[in-house]
């Protein structure tokens, strides 16, 4: 099984609708995963079916026990977060500011609080609209995206794969450098990064390529809208040659992209030129992913 | 010799965990006694953030000569583990431990 990870670093680059492009072009041969939870809309393209959903937990909310509380204000003076304040007479924890760090719950001299799981949102099995599974999370408002959650609902896809016998893993990676991005990484075969030719785009490709040269993943880079500026996308090829990163293929902007997504559908299911491209990228990718 | 695996489970014949923070299981064999010993790390599961450097600590309670895992620690796990006198090989991805073993006995993993 090959697990495919499609990331860019920079938000607004094409990623997701890249990523679904490839999902459907795959169609029933993967299994697709959502990691990009924080604000996650690959499934306004696939059309899942939210079939399965099961609630997830992580990390923890202080709870006072009022019955006890004394009133004291201990708790509320030490919170960094400023997540327990005076309210009608009592000390109440503000679930949206409170981090779970349980510094209340240490210093309360009569013991009136505890820690609590914090359900933080639910995990989907869906079936998508081109007949392949597809494991995918939302977040409950406030609750953000972690290194454990992307863990989850890689490993459950990985598990469907395997149980499905299907070839191909897809995971729409998390944004930036940080701990989801790590958990999305870790374990994969092969990494798309989707990149286009603006300053920002170009330093977020060098700084998220540092992370996946670290764990020596080998990567393939499609340079999205890339006649937009064709300096920058010099300087695009010019890294990707440099750090012997294969370029798979370059796709010039085209107001078909927000056509197709006007109307929930990836471009490859639309008669733009486009499509051919992402065909040959996805060729391309099977071919690279299947040499390690 | 130590030889510490990053593995998805617990015996001889299971593959490895490509991951150093969120792997399941720590096995230890012993190269003079021949023996395994297990270190159970799915607690790490929980923890929402900060995977990599609590098996780091794990790996300071467990100290061997020798880690054999995939993708290798990542870059907070890799500064925190450089006081500890262990040397690490990666790239060990889809073997079973004994295969891992044998291909580092061979040299055939690459230090970092």
């Amino acid at each position: 099984m090959k697990e495919i990870v499609v990331l860019s670093g920079k938000g607004g680059t094409g990623k997701t609708s890249i990523t679904a492009s490839l999902a459907v072009l795959a169609g029933s041969e993967a299994v697709v995963a959502d990691c990009d939870v924080d604000a996650a809309n690959m499934h306004l393209l696939m059309q899942p079916d939210f079939a399965v959903a099961s609630q997830f937990y992580s990390g923890e909310l202080a709870e006072i026990n009022q019955n006890i509380c004394t009133q004291c204000g201990l708790c509320s003076n030490v919170c960094r977060f400023d997540a327990i304040p005076f309210q009608n007479n009592k000390y109440t924890v503000n679930p949206l500011a409170c981090e779970g760090c349980g510094y209340c719950q240490k210093v309360c001299p009569t013991e009136a609080i505890s820690m609590k799981k914090r359900k933080s949102g639910y995990v989907y099995i869906s079936n998508t609209k081109v007949n392949s599974t597809m494991v995918h999370a939302r977040l409950d408002i406030g609750a953000e995206n972690s290194g454990k959650l992307v863990a989850k609902v890689k490993s459950k896809a990985k598990e469907l794969a395997e149980h499905q016998n299907k070839y191909f893993v897809i995971v729409d990676g998390s944004p930036g450098i940080g701990c989801p991005v790590v958990s999305s990484l870790s374990g994969a075969s092969y990494v798309v990064l989707v990149t286009e030719p603006t300053v920002s785009g170009l330093h977020d490709l060098e700084r998220i390529y540092s992370v996946i040269k670290r764990f020596r993943i080998k990567a393939g880079c499609i340079i999205n809208k890339h006649d937009i500026n064709p300096q920058k996308t010099e300087e695009i090829i010019e890294f990707l040659n440099r750090e012997n990163i294969v370029h798979l293929v370059s796709i010039p902007y085209d107001i078909a992209f927000t056509e197709a997504m006007t109307q929930a559908k990836t471009i490859v299911e639309t008669s733009s030129r486009i499509s051919q491209k992402l065909i040959d990228a996805w060729n391309k990718i099977k071919e690279e992913a299947a040499k390690n | 010799m130590r030889i510490a695996f990053t593995s998805t489970g617990k015996s001889w014949d299971s593959i490895i965990d490509s991951r150093f923070g969120r792997t399941e299981y720590i096995v230890i064999f012993d190269e003079e006694t021949k023996t395994l010993e297990l270190v159970d790390n799915s607690a790490v599961k929980n923890e929402a953030h900060g995977a990599g450097t609590a098996t780091a600590q794990k790996m300071y309670e467990v100290k061997p000569d020798v880690l054999i895992t995939g993708n290798g620690p990542g870059e907070t796990a890799a500064t925190a583990l450089k006081n500890l006198n262990m040397k690490i090989y990666v790239d060990a991805h889809n073997l079973t431990l004994e295969q891992a073993y044998e291909s580092y006995r061979n040299g055939a993993l690459k230090e970092i």
